[in-house]
């Protein structure tokens, strides 16, 4: 028998067996896909996190924010001394209290009644000061150049982006490895109830196997249609963790449309070689499941 | 054929076989006899490599199977037929599909399969139940398709363990026929059983064990033999073989 052949009556002798035991054969998609979607939920929003952090990072800026009631004219001065600061400075841009105000209303659309009934403007105004890419500031002269911003009279403060993007940094560093322990723990989990599922499957199977042994079938042909079922379970639990996956995503695009929290958790679905590697991983570990749960003494002593 | 030299096997510290020194000439037709616990099973079992002797050396056709890699072990089997008393026929199966294992684990299309089938289960006069379930066949019925099964690739040998031990006596005898006309082709066949009148009434060779010892080894003339006919042309049309000689 060719290897063609061989891989053609393992896959429809598992599809059969699939076919013929859904409800143990559904627990051991489900728990896979379950440990792939939670796996899958963390690489989204990690991912979505990172890639805002990189566009974040190319566009590196200090906030200058100035003491409320700081006149225009000093304002517009500071403005022109901050554009004129050293090489790596990039710019400058004076943002009015009004202006302020506008903003956080288009961005913040749900925190906008907060604004309201001030008396006076509540926002102070700032400098938007943009700087060069972050790994092209000298790092003394660049603290120098800080300090000597937040010393001057009219600034109340000076919020400098690099520090929360590192913190941020840390947060999808944190998000990741918590994704990928609970993802493995799940995994690990899912292999196990695969295991389970193909060693009850050989079981109810055992008289059949014992008959392939006594006419002369060899151990691949008596496992391969077992190691072939965990393999398909484990594909179907990617498929719908995937499928899980992308309707969730969908529905956080519409919920959240505009939102910080849409455009930072949800921006983009999984690139193609990630939403395969998830498919893979599940056909990876129902494989795992098969072969560790077909231990030779599973099958043996039948004949 | 088959070689046994100084072959034992223990359980533990119970002996099973002690010591066996016989051979069996191929085509030759052989029951092996002794009361339940002589050894019959184990000895049959080691044959076809089920079990390893704890000492000695079993030829079956010049291979030495107790020294037979397990890898090595399928490419015996198919060569050996095996029947068992249970049958041990798969009930979800078709009658078909329980005799079409071998030719499917070696990969022919199902045209090849069912004309196999179709052939070997002729041979038995099952041909017209191709397509009942096991649960639907008497227990006669379920004994030839399980001997359909072990002929279906023409073995060179074919063990038979009890075979007519869960069959009446009418049943029985046209199972004996069956393998004595499987022999007339040319199979050597090895019988289980305890049943002493069937083997007065049929004769041929008889090995007797006792405690796992050769307690005899006779050729008997057998009180009624039956009339065997030898295979036709037509009966043996389809039957080319399946397994290639090793």
């Amino acid at each position: 028998m060719s290897i063609l052949q061989a891989l053609a009556y393992f896959f429809r002798e598992a599809a059969g067996g699939l076919r013929r035991g859904w409800k143990v054969s559904f627990l051991a998609v489900f728990t896979i896909a379950v440990s792939l979607f939670v796996g899958g939920v963390f690489l989204l929003t990690s991912g979505n996190l990172a890639r805002a952090l990189a566009r974040w990072r190319a566009e590196t800026r200090v906030v200058v924010y100035l003491r409320p009631g700081t006149p225009a004219a000093a304002v517009a001065r500071l403005r022109g001394e901050a554009a004129r600061g050293p090489a790596w400075v990039r710019g400058a841009t004076a943002v009015s209290p009004a202006a302020a105000r506008a903003r956080f209303r288009s961005s913040f659309p749900g925190l906008a009644d907060l604004l309201r009934g001030w008396g006076e403007e509540p926002l102070p105004a700032t400098l938007e000061i943009e700087l060069a890419r972050e790994e092209a500031l000298p790092a003394a002269e660049y603290e120098a150049w800080l300090a000597a911003w937040r010393a001057r009279p009219e600034v109340e403060m000076v919020d400098d982006d690099r520090e929360w993007l590192a913190q941020l940094e840390g947060v999808i560093a944190v998000l990741r490895g918590v994704g990928l322990a609970l993802g493995g723990v799940l995994l690990a989990a899912a292999i196990f109830t695969i295991g389970s599922v193909i060693r009850l499957t050989a079981y109810l199977h055992h008289e059949e196997i014992a008959v392939l042994r006594l006419v002369g079938a060899t151990e691949f042909f008596v496992r391969g249609p077992f190691y072939a079922e965990g393999l398909l379970q484990g594909l179907l639990g990617g498929a719908v963790a995937l499928a899980a996956l992308f309707a969730g995503w969908q529905v956080a695009q519409v919920e959240a449309r505009g939102s910080l929290l849409a455009t930072l958790l949800a921006e983009r679905f999984l690139t193609p070689g990630q939403a395969a590697a998830l498919l893979l991983l599940g056909g990876a570990a129902g494989l795992l499941g098969a072969v560790a749960s077909l231990r030779r003494e599973t099958l043996r002593g039948e004949s | 054929m088959i070689q046994f030299f100084h072959v034992g096997r223990k359980y533990g510290d119970r002996v099973a076989l002690h010591d066996l020194n016989f051979e069996i000439p191929r085509g030759q037709f052989v029951f092996l006899t002794g009361v339940s616990g002589a050894g019959k099973t184990t000895l049959l079992r080691l044959i076809f490599r089920e079990e390893v002797p704890t000492s000695g050396q079993i030829l079956v056709n010049g291979r030495n199977v107790a020294s037979l890699p397990l890898r090595k072990v399928p490419y015996l089997r198919r060569t050996i037929g095996v029947v068992f008393q249970d049958f041990r026929l798969i009930g979800g199966k078709t009658v078909f599909e329980n005799v079409a294992y071998l030719p499917r684990i070696l990969g022919s299309d199902r045209e090849t399969q069912k004309r196999l089938a179709y052939h070997a289960l002729r041979r038995v006069g099952l041909a017209h139940r191709m397509n009942a379930f096991p649960p639907q066949l008497s227990g006669g019925e379920q004994q030839r398709v399980a001997i359909a099964r072990a002929l279906i690739a023409d073995p060179e040998l074919l063990i038979a363990d009890e075979p007519t031990g869960n069959l009446d006596p009418d049943l029985s005898r046209e199972i004996l026929r069956l393998f004595l006309e499987v022999n007339l082709r040319g199979t050597t066949v090895i019988v289980a059983t305890h049943d002493r009148d069937t083997i007065q009434r049929i004769g041929r060779r008889v090995v007797t064990l006792e405690r796992g010892e050769v307690a005899s080894d006779v050729e008997l003339a057998g009180t009624e033999p039956p009339r065997l006919e030898p295979p036709s042309e037509e009966e043996d049309a389809g039957a080319e073989p399946l397994v290639p000689p090793p």
